[in-house]
């Protein structure tokens, strides 16, 4: 890993360089800073033009708790897809742990979101990430995320 | 702790089985839990336990509970 050293960032097009995540399912904005094979801080802002405020809900709008969690682990993705050999991979969810949402994210706020990687190992990544808004904590999760590319390669054959 | 228990406790806790079902029937995908992100698990578990790194080579050829103690002989572990 030859980036171990580097500080990246990311604009949204780069951020669709490195991750396979599209609209309406691509959440976060920018990634700041990512350290490859170590961590990733990204953003997200949220106008009321998202898709899903008028449904959720139409007299109080605010982030459903499943994109508050899809706009970390696209965060945290990003502290290994912006590895050369994974870049452009796809990747899978294994288990989502400690999901813990502390506030409510309405329209005109701005997610700070900062996940780190524990272990990358074989296509199996281990890590958490935390976020903020305005300084207060909003949500967290533990992940354990698959790049099936890279996984598929150790799979053991089968009538051996 | 003998390295066979060692083993054998691997496979039970990584694929929630019984002792009893620690066999040469067990192969890769015969259970539910040995899936290829189970295989996974057990080889990282395999290797913490053991203290021994394997090769990829062994990773793939490591289909089969049986098979696996002839791989391990290879880094000094014998079951």
């Amino acid at each position: 890993m030859s980036e171990n050293n580097k500080t990246l960032s990311f604009d949204l097009m780069g951020i669709q360089e490195c991750q396979r995540n599209r609209y309406p399912l691509l959440f976060v904005d920018q990634i700041t800073e990512a350290i490859p094979g170590k961590s990733a801080r990204g953003i997200k802002c949220f106008s009321y033009n998202e898709w899903f405020f008028p449904a959720h809900f139409d007299d109080e709008p605010n982030v459903p708790g499943f994109i508050q969690v899809e706009c970390l682990v696209q965060t945290f993705i990003m502290s290994f897809l912006c590895i050369d050999e994974y870049r452009g991979m796809k990747t899978n969810f294994v288990s989502i742990d400690k999901v813990k949402f502390k506030r409510k994210i309405v329209p005109g706020e701005r997610l700070d979101i900062e996940a780190t990687l524990d272990s990358l190992k074989r296509g199996i990544a281990k890590g958490h990430a935390e976020s903020y808004v305005n300084g207060e904590f909003a949500c967290c999760a533990e992940f354990v995320i698959t790049i099936p590319d890279v996984l598929d390669s150790f799979k053991p054959q089968k009538d051996k | 702790m003998t390295n066979k228990e060692k083993y054998e406790e691997v496979f039970t806790d990584s694929f929630s089985l019984d002792k009893s079902k620690l066999n040469e029937k067990l192969v890769y995908e015969s259970v539910p839990d040995w899936d290829s992100i189970g295989h996974m698990g057990m080889i990282a578990e395999l290797e913490e336990v053991f203290s021994i790194e394997l090769d990829t080579d062994d990773i793939i050829d490591f289909s089969s509970f049986e098979r696996g103690k002839e791989i391990l002989k290879k880094y000094d572990v014998d079951i």
